[in-house]
């Protein structure tokens, strides 16, 4: 049975919370996530009919492009830090983004991690993805996937385990 | 993995605020922009397009054959016409080079193209008879004999077969003075009711001119030459001298090939109908296409393979760089 292809403004009601919390916790930034946010469902707007719900959910589809637009942004960021660098000592201002929606414990342990582990335990932990759908997303195999949330998760517990125990 | 964590870490799910909320509302509700012509969609479009018009074209071609048959694709002949078609062809070929004419004359006018007076020729016939049994076919093939030689000419050769009682062929291999060659044939097709016939003659004439001149050419030379260089001449005169003396005996001669028989041939088989060669065709012209692709391919597979291997390397590069720059975020 052939699956049903819902509108974008239906899939873009039901989903924007998990791309918006995809991009934020990528990002660690809520201004540059929402921006990301927008520009995902730019994207999605010109590529919808590109969309084949039997190749999977419309929530992986938008996360992919999320990913896309969050890499081209964490690239130019990469860039402008390493240019300010160059001309100014500025490169430690952008490196701690206002995420004030978060709890501080949270604030604090996602810092220590890099985007690689947050990107794994937001898809496969926040947004509830299968291994199969979050390594689809993350371009690796569903096993490979589990592996590197093992890890990110070991990372996490290792920062703030004792502030959850607290 | 800590449940304490993940729930933790559940608990954690900010919404997206109402401003960005409103934005993507606004930016779905607008119309997708134009389609841009891609290359996927160019490729898209041009692969049916070429897939089609090889059909189009195979069709075409099978469709014209199957309106005009062209000289090439005469349809199958009656009975009698089929008889009129059937030749034989006559043992060795005439050399290469040398003026060939041939002549297939109607089955029902007995006589033969003549031979030139007065100039060398290579004649050659074929006659196919049909005669009433085995009992005639033997009469026949006697009284052919004796026709040949009592017109100064000899036998080659007599192939004589009865494979069934009431069938048989008989194959006869005549030498004819070339200047008694149409009387010959014109008491060889009395002799029963004529299938085919026909004549090639080839000049030789030229040939023989070409001879003489060389060998009064050396002849001239020899006069005046001495010791090994006439020597040399003369043995090359006498070759040259033996090569005339073989062809003027091979022109004296026609040679005379008389096929008879007890039985008439077998029709062929019924051509094919329009549909058939129309789809013959066809089908013809598409593996000539599929053949033409197929070399393409083969031609073009080592870049193909090169543009691939670029393609997936770079791909490869890319994830690789992606992760790097995630483990550094």
């Amino acid at each position: 049975m052939k699956p049903v292809r819902p509108s974008l403004a239906d899939a873009a009601e039901r989903h924007l919370d998990d791309v918006y919390r995809y991009v934020l916790y990528l990002t660690r930034d809520p201004q540059a996530a929402e921006d990301l946010a927008a520009e995902t469902f730019e994207r999605a707007v010109r590529l919808w009919h590109r969309f084949d719900p039997a190749r999977g959910s419309e929530r992986t589809w938008l996360c992919q492009i999320a990913r896309t637009a969050a890499l081209d942004h964490l690239r130019a960021e990469e860039r402008r830090r390493r240019r300010e660098a160059r001309h100014a000592d500025l490169a430690d201002r952008a490196s701690e983004p206002d995420a004030q929606i978060l709890s501080p414990w949270l604030r604090q342990a996602l810092a220590t991690l890099s985007a690689a582990d947050r990107e794994v335990i937001v898809l496969r932990v926040i947004l509830d993805l299968d291994p199969a759908d979050a390594g689809r997303v993350l371009g690796i195999s569903p096993s490979a996937c589990t592996t590197r949330l093992s890890r990110a998760l070991a990372r996490l517990e290792e920062k703030v385990g004792s502030q959850l125990v607290a | 993995m800590s449940p304490e964590l993940v729930t933790a870490l559940r608990a954690e799910t900010p919404a997206a605020p109402s401003l960005l909320r409103d934005r993507i509302a606004a930016i779905t509700a607008a119309s997708p922009p134009p389609r841009r012509f891609t290359t996927r969609r160019a490729l898209a479009f041009a692969v049916p397009a070429v897939a089609g018009l090889s059909l189009a074209v195979a069709l075409a071609v099978g469709l014209n054959t199957a309106i005009d048959p062209g000289p090439s694709r005469t349809a199958a002949p009656s009975a009698p016409d089929a008889r009129e078609g059937i030749t034989k062809s006559l043992g060795p070929a005439v050399a290469e080079g040398q003026p060939v004419t041939t002549l297939r004359a109607p089955v029902r006018d007995a006589s033969a193209p003549a031979p030139t007076r007065g100039r060398a020729q290579d004649y050659r016939a074929s006659l196919t008879l049909l005669v009433g049994g085995t009992e005639e076919l033997s009469d026949t093939t006697q009284k052919a004999l004796r026709i040949a030689r009592r017109l100064g000419g000899y036998v080659v050769s007599v192939g004589y077969s009865t494979p069934e009682p009431a069938e048989g062929t008989a194959e006869v291999r005549l030498r004819i003075p070339v200047s008694r060659v149409q009387a010959a044939i014109v008491q060889f097709n009395g002799l029963g009711r004529i299938l085919a016939q026909d004549t090639q003659i080839a000049d030789l004439q030229q040939g023989l001119d070409d001879l003489t001149r060389r060998i009064r050419a050396l002849e001239r030379r020899a006069a005046r030459a001495h010791g090994v260089e006439r020597e040399q001449l003369l043995s090359q005169i006498a070759a040259l001298r033996q090569q005339r003396a073989q062809i003027t005996r091979r022109a004296a001669f026609a040679t005379v090939a008389l096929n008879l028989t007890t039985h008439e041939p077998k029709a062929p088989a019924a051509a094919p109908g329009r549909l058939h060669r129309a789809l013959d065709d066809a089908v013809g012209i598409l593996l000539a296409e599929l053949a033409i692709a197929a070399y393409a391919l083969i031609v073009a597979s080592p870049l193909i393979v090169l543009l691939a291997a670029a393609f997936f390397g770079s791909r490869a590069y890319r994830h690789h760089a992606d992760q790097r720059l995630l483990e550094r975020a």
